[in-house]
């Protein structure tokens, strides 16, 4: 048991030696007009580097396929082959969804264009302007075409670093639906807006005249977002594939680079990923997980959690988290009650609670879902059960009472049998006399 | 107790009988009256010790009573009193009268009712008394008959009604009926609402779980022939003197559970399609 | 004395007892046996399987029991049943026929004969089958003698009216429950006429087991309690009575508090209430008769009858406060539906749904009783005729067990031991009388010993009567006091008696035939495995509810939560060991409801509520292709009544009928009817089938749309092989956060209309113009 614990160790540093850095995986399939490649070399060397294993496909290529099986092929697809309409039969919007709920996460790009991809993107609560309107602004004054934006990093983001230079950004927006499941990255300019490079000042004119109504503008609009799937999958879409280019990292003071390494360290789970490692109750005084709990019986529930270090490719204990809850449910939660981390040991959570006052079959539930963290669910089910025959205590002291009349017709019959066996005795004996 | 009964009727109200004394006695009969009266000789008085006086009392008062009610219009032309012997003794003199109670009924002498008659009419003890007798008696003299019916006898009624009730054979009946109704599907038919017959005329439902009110009827009464067979041929015909008629009695309802017995296989047969049985039929 | 048949006179007094004794061991044994064996056609038809619904979860609690022991069997909390609240199974359970199973289990293995748990259980109802003969026969020997027992025993033992409950593998409640019923009844007569207190004991510790074996125990808790009463308003108040009555009540009451499930209910409840104000009542008379033996004032008996009467207006005016301020519960909804029958449909549609709570037809009646049902009134007269204490225990029985098993099917149990005690004592008794070999003198003496008659009113009677057949039903009716000397009767002629004894014997030979044929053809099928014919009549068996049941357990995990309507439960726990939402142990109407209303309602509205019940796995019974009329679309109604007694805002049943008000599945079928769950888990490509053809239900005869039914939230796991079930597996929340509809329209390929993001502007002037 130990010789296998330590080897499997000894393959865990091992693996993160040689490769790096995702937590699910380091194949990574580029789906990509080959004449293009050399376009983003920058991104993919950045890969590269970090130990991903990058493979290449033509959108029409047949080979290689992404899922043998139905078992995802690649940890990573990366689809920058955007404005592509036709791709080959085993990539549709479909196969996608199907890669994601396998647990491979995506990386793609919009266009302006009609595509495939974007009929994906409504699929993900991306709500797309009508096709041929990219974003465009006049502010600020610059060089570059109208459509090529400059874009401030937010200060607060969730997935990019901080203090980057601004973004440089070509390609179309996209308005958020409610999903809660998306994780905006990085939002248009407030003075921005989407419209036809060729007669944007027309559609101004126009959107003005109706009062602004129908103008896909404004920092609602968004560029880059990032959707962490229910199975854990992470998808990020972005509006144009120039945002990963060469040309535009190589720009002066563009914060491209660093851009697309924190887009695409979030999308491949190397960053934000929590997992709970294991979970166990007891009763306070026990050690053990029981079976069944008795109603009203005071438990201890600890969860174990930990994150990805991404630099050393291990996952470590995590006390980071303020805002965890436990959740004890039948039908509705019953106890509801934060989890919080113990000080002075590292990735665990613990609670205890009072059983309530009522059977059934209960579930502790941990159902964590922050945006931009990797979700936590936990649903452990254990019944409560009223107490056993012998599990109530044996005398009361308010049935005095009744004890008391027990006792007393006790002996009340004893004394009235004894009295009238003998009354008889002496009278059958006092007949006997008479005799 | 019928007049212990009856005497819940009295305090009489003021109007039902007048109390009279020999002055009041002679304006009521006297001869130029336009009215009739109906006066009842008596001695309560429990000195007198006369008990006819005491049980007829209450008959009396019941029957004025009834003559209370009538409409005001015939009421003021007839008019019952009394005269008790210690408030008259003159008239009973007058009138030669040794005992009583007696009943005296005063025609109208003039006016309209005047039937030429004036000298009043004794009533006839005969008929004892009973306040029935006497109200028919009277109504003679009253412009419309008096309105009198006879109180509800409780007490008889209570006896007999005790008779019955503790008459084994009274609960041997509901008993054996309710059984009868019971097992041959009355609760179905109550709570399912069925019909008494089927729309197009049939009297049997078709179906085993399923059954017309009529069906109720006809199911207790074979069950209760059939019962009522065995009981004859166990409790009755051994008790049968005659050998002959005894015989004779046997083979006969030897002959209807037979008979009803098969009529019955055939009705079950007619509800349940695959049963394999028959009897005679 | 004439004799119409030779007898044999040189027989002593002590070898005719003796050989009738054996007689009437060899026609026990013999009774026995035939009860056994014709509960085995099930088993001889099939296999040892456990029968229909019930019985599985009483098989699966036995089970536990013999693994466990009892006090783990009495602690059981089994979390799979009612998920997800469970249930405390030691509580709520009459554990009487699992320890009695349990009992014979460790006690065969303690003689070395090791039995399988499954086969006792199987075998428990043939085996106490015969006690119930032998309870019977020593019931209504103390009613009338002997052979009235015999024949009584004789009738229980293959009266289809009991084996329509005690066949092999209906391992129920009412199993074991008659032979207490029966045996407690005899106790009661025994300590009653003796004055025992001994039997009076015993009787309570019957009393006690039957409290432990079956809810119907509140049968007795009445039965003797009337029976008591009756006999003091009849005046036939004893010390016998008050002995037997007073031992039967206190101690059968302290027992009967012991049985967990039943509890405190002996002192709390209504229909326990009959039992106690009767014990109080005998007191009081027991009192009255002590003073009254000592005092002789006639005012102060006046006084003490004042008193008692005021003590027992003041005893009904605190029951009535009690039950008002809720300490006494009122009559529950089953006991309650017995005396207002439509209480049940309008209030506790659960209750009325239950097929056994159905009324019943004479036809079930004639089914189940045959010609006993037709001597029965005449046994009943007999009764009245002598009328000792113990008739009126049977008279009363009849009228009352007639009622109840006229309002509701499953009560025909409790009528049959009346039944057959009534029918054997008017059966033996014109046994009696046509088999006796003495003849009356003739009729000159006869009407001597008529005349001699000495009593005052009698004889002006019986003068009267000579010759009169309705006038010897008067003599014969009028009970002869002591020191009358008797009327003799008696039968002339051998003919007579052979013609009774031919056609008795005809009678009871058509009853054993149609006996055998009801327990063969009606009472012998599992309900679990169907039968039927092939062309070639031979026997096709239809079990595919066994392989539902095994698909779920082999193809699912153990924790896979099954949804089906609650008739399935025991048999989804007992079978394929999952938990399931609702069983047949129908005691929470909400949670019935909850499942009613998802099966009526449309997919989104079900499906949060199975997602919150963590549901995995819904499961249908659809009888449409094979014509098994016993299907979900059948019951469909009464789970939409169900939910509409909870949710009436939400689920309206007139909106399943077509705007005519009829009942249809076909294209004519209301929106609600197409838009229900139930309706689209059965006909879910049911058209497919058809190949193109018209798609008919066989049960309801109608035709199907040839557009089925669509499923967004339920993928279609397994039906079977004569799609009498069907399995579906509940979806999963979409990766992707869409509602399963779209999703399974994207799935499919349906593009989907573009959307626009919200206007804030139109939203924000929206919100103005609100």
């Amino acid at each position: 048991m130990l010789s296998l614990h330590t080897f499997l160790l000894f393959f865990l540093s091992l693996s993160g030696l040689l490769h790096a850095k995702s937590s699910s995986g380091d194949s990574v399939l580029v789906v990509l007009e080959p004449a293009r490649q050399a376009d983003f070399s920058i991104f993919f060397d950045g890969l590269k580097e970090q130990g991903y294993e990058l493979t290449f496909r033509g959108p029409k290529d047949e080979k290689p396929i992404v899922a043998e099986h139905d078992v995802p092929a690649f940890s990573h697809i990366i689809i920058l082959a955007s404005e592509s309409k036709n791709f080959a039969k085993d990539i549709t919007p479909q196969s996608l969804v199907e890669l994601m709920s396998g647990g491979t996460n995506l990386l793609m790009a919009l266009s302006e264009k009609q595509t495939p991809l974007s009929s994906l993107a409504s699929e993900f609560s991306l709500i797309l302007p009508p096709p041929g309107t990219p974003l465009v602004s006049f502010f600020p004054e610059r060089k570059d075409p109208l459509s090529m934006i400059p874009i401030d990093a937010p200060v607060d983001s969730l997935i990019l670093s901080p203090k980057m230079n601004p973004v440089w950004f070509s390609g179309v927006p996209h308005a958020l639906g409610s999903n809660p499941l998306l994780v905006p990255i990085l939002h248009a300019p407030s003075d921005s807006f989407a419209a036809d490079t060729d007669s944007n000042a027309d559609a101004l004119v126009d959107a003005a005249e109706k009062g602004g109504e129908g103008l896909w503008a404004g920092s609602q609009l968004s560029v880059a977002t990032g959707f962490q799937a229910l199975g854990g999958a992470r998808a990020t879409w972005l509006g144009g594939v120039d945002m990963l280019s060469d040309k535009f990292a190589k720009k002066s003071k563009a914060g491209n680079k660093q851009f697309a390494r924190d887009v695409a360290a979030w999308t491949f789970q190397e960053s934000r990923v929590l997992r709970i490692d294991s979970t166990t109750h007891h009763l306070v005084n026990g050690t053990t997980p029981l079976e069944q709990y008795t109603i009203n019986d005071q438990i201890v529930y600890t969860a174990q959690i930990s994150h990805y270090n991404a630099k050393t490719s291990k996952w470590e204990p995590y006390s980071g988290i303020t805002d965890m809850q436990l959740e004890f449910t039948m039908l509705d939660p019953h106890v509801r009650t934060a989890l919080l981390p113990v000080a002075g040991s590292p990735g665990t959570y613990s609670v205890t609670f009072r059983a309530p006052d009522r059977h059934g079959v209960f579930k502790f539930v941990i159902n964590h879902k922050r945006k931009g963290w990797t979700h936590l669910f936990s649903s452990t089910t254990v019944p409560v059960v009223p107490p056993r025959h012998d599990g109530y205590p044996r005398f009361l002291s308010a049935a005095w009472p009744y004890y008391a009349g027990a006792i007393s017709t006790s002996v009340g019959f004893f004394v009235f049998s004894a009295a009238w066996l003998a009354g008889e005795s002496r009278e059958s004996k006092k007949a006997k006399k008479t005799q | 107790m019928l007049h212990a009964k009856s005497s819940l009727h009295s305090p009489l109200p003021a109007a039902a009988t007048i109390k009279l004394d020999t002055a009041s006695f002679e304006l009521l009969t006297s001869p130029t009256r336009d009215w009739s009266a109906s006066i009842q000789l008596t001695a309560l008085d429990p000195r007198r010790r006369c008990n006819p006086c005491k049980e007829f009392s209450p008959s009396w008062n019941a029957v004025a009573k009834a003559w209370s009610k009538t409409s005001k219009q015939h009421r003021d032309t007839h008019f019952f009193a009394t005269l008790d012997f210690d408030d008259g003794q003159a008239v009973f003199q007058q009138l030669g009268l040794a005992s009583a109670p007696v009943v005296y009924a005063y025609p109208a002498a003039e006016g309209s009712r005047s039937t030429g008659k004036t000298a009043p009419s004794t009533y006839d003890f005969s008929h004892g008394f009973e306040a029935g007798p006497l109200a028919q008696h009277l109504s003679r003299h009253t412009p419309i008959p008096i309105p009198y019916t006879a109180p509800f006898d409780w007490a008889r009624w209570t006896t007999t009604a005790a008779g019955v009730l503790a008459n084994r054979w009274t609960w041997a009946v509901v008993s054996i009926l309710t059984s009868l109704v019971m097992t041959s599907g009355y609760m179905f038919t109550r709570i399912r609402n069925s019909p008494f017959m089927g729309g197009d005329g049939s009297w049997i439902a078709g179906g085993f779980q399923n059954q017309y009110g009529q069906e109720v009827q006809v199911i207790s009464l074979v069950y209760g022939t059939l019962g009522f067979a065995f009981i004859m041929l166990t409790l009755v015909i051994p008790y049968q003197s005659s050998s002959q008629r005894q015989r004779f009695q046997v083979y006969l309802w030897t002959a209807v559970i037979a008979m009803v017995y098969s009529i019955l296989v055939v009705l079950f047969k007619a509800k349940n399609r695959g049963y394999p049985f028959r009897l005679l039929l | 004395m004439p004799q119409a048949i030779p007898l044999p006179s040189d027989l002593s007094p002590a070898t005719v007892a003796n050989t009738a004794s054996l007689l009437r061991i060899i026609a026990l044994s013999l009774i026995s046996g035939a009860a056994i064996a014709s509960r085995l056609f099930a088993v001889i038809n099939f296999e040892s399987i456990i029968h229909e619904f019930d019985p599985w979860f009483n098989y699966r609690a036995t089970r536990v029991l013999a693994s466990k022991g009892f006090y783990e069997f009495w602690n059981w909390f089994d979390p799979t049943a009612w998920y997800p609240l469970g249930r405390v199974v030691g509580g709520t359970v009459y554990p009487g026929l699992m320890a009695t199973s349990g009992v014979i289990y460790y006690g065969l293995r303690a003689l070395n004969l090791p039995v399988d748990i499954r086969n006792i259980c199987v075998l428990l109802a043939p085996g106490f089958s015969a006690l119930t003969a032998w309870a019977t026969y020593m019931f209504t020997k103390e009613m009338k003698d002997e052979s009235a027992g015999l024949l009584a025993a004789a009738f229980i033992g293959i009266v289809p009216g009991y084996i329509s409950r005690s066949v092999a593998g209906s391992y129920d409640n009412e199993a074991i429950a008659i032979f207490l019923l029966m045996f407690t009844f005899f106790c009661w007569i025994k300590a009653l006429k003796l004055g025992s207190a001994l039997f009076g004991t015993v009787a309570a510790v019957f009393y006690f087991y039957m409290v432990a074996a079956w809810g119907g125990y509140v049968f007795i808790t009445n039965m003797i309690p009337l029976h008591a009463l009756v006999l003091i308003l009849m005046g036939r108040f004893t010390s016998r009575l008050y002995v037997a009555y007073s031992s039967w009540y206190v101690i059968g009451t302290l027992a009967s508090m012991q049985v967990p499930f039943v509890g405190f209910q002996p002192v709390s409840t209504s229909e326990h209430m009959a039992a106690l104000g009767v014990f109080g009542l005998l007191q009081i008379v027991a009192f009255t008769q002590l003073v009254r033996s000592h005092v002789s004032s006639k005012q102060f008996q006046d006084i003490l009858f004042v008193a008692l009467v005021s003590a027992g207006v003041l005893g009904v005016a605190a029951f009535v406060g009690l039950t008002y301020k809720g300490t006494i519960a009122p009559w529950t909804g089953r006991f309650y539906s017995l005396w207002d029958t439509g209480y049940a449909k309008k209030y506790i549609p659960i209750i009325a749904s239950v097929s056994e709570h159905q009324p019943t037809a004479w036809p079930s009646f004639f089914m189940d009783l045959q010609f006993l049902i037709f001597l029965f009134p005449a046994g009943v007269i007999m009764c009245f005729h002598q009328l000792r204490d113990e008739h009126v225990f049977v008279i009363i029985y009849a009228v009352m067990a007639s009622y109840f098993a006229g309002v509701m099917v499953r009560l025909m149990l409790t009528l049959t031991p009346v039944v057959c005690v009534a029918a054997a004592v008017a059966f033996s008794s014109l046994l009696d009388t046509y088999l006796d070999a003495h003849e009356p003198e003739p009729e000159a003496s006869a009407t001597d010993s008529a005349a001699s008659v000495d009593t005052g009113k009698k004889p002006k009677k019986e003068k009267a009567a000579t010759g009169s057949a309705l006038a010897d039903l008067v003599a014969a009716a009028t009970p002869t006091k002591k020191g009358d000397a008797p009327k003799f009767k008696g039968v002339y002629g051998t003919d007579t008696r052979f013609m009774i004894v031919m056609n008795a014997i005809a009678m009871l030979s058509f009853f054993v035939f149609h006996c055998t044929w009801a327990t063969a053809n009606a009472y012998s099928s599992p309900s679990v495995v169907l039968a039927s014919q092939n062309q070639d009549g031979s026997q096709h068996i239809i079990d595919d509810f066994r392989e539902a049941y095994y698909w779920l357990r082999q193809n699912t995990p153990e924790t896979a939560v099954v949804m089906s309507w609650w008739d399935y439960g025991y048999q989804i726990a007992g079978m394929a060991d999952r938990p399931t939402l609702v069983d047949n142990n129908t005691w929470n109407n909400t949670h019935i409801a909850t499942v009613g209303k998802a099966m009526s309602s449309s997919e989104e509205v079900a499906y949060p509520i199975l997602r919150k019940h963590d549901v995995d796995y819904v499961l249908v019974i659809f009888g449409g292709l094979l014509g098994y009329s016993g299907d979900d679309i059948n019951k469909f109604l009464w789970m939409v009544r169900i939910a509409q007694g909870v949710w009436p805002e939400e689920i309206q049943e007139p909106n399943y009928f077509t705007p005519q008000g009829e009942y249809r599945v076909d294209s004519m079928a209301s929106n609600a009817m197409k838009n229900s769950l139930m309706y689209k888990m059965s006909y879910y490509r049911f058209s497919e089938l058809f190949g193109g053809g018209q798609a008919v239900d066989r049960v309801r005869n109608q035709q199907l749309p040839k557009e089925g039914p669509t499923l967004d939230v339920l993928d279609e796991a397994y039906t079977t092989e004569n799609w009498i079930v069907r399995i579906y597996q509940v979806r999963k929340e979409d990766l992707l956060g869409r509602d399963l509809k779209s999703a399974n329209a994207f799935a499919k390929g349906k593009k989907r209309k573009r959307s626009k993001p919200a206007s804030r502007r139109r939203a924000l002037s929206a919100a103005a113009s609100t």
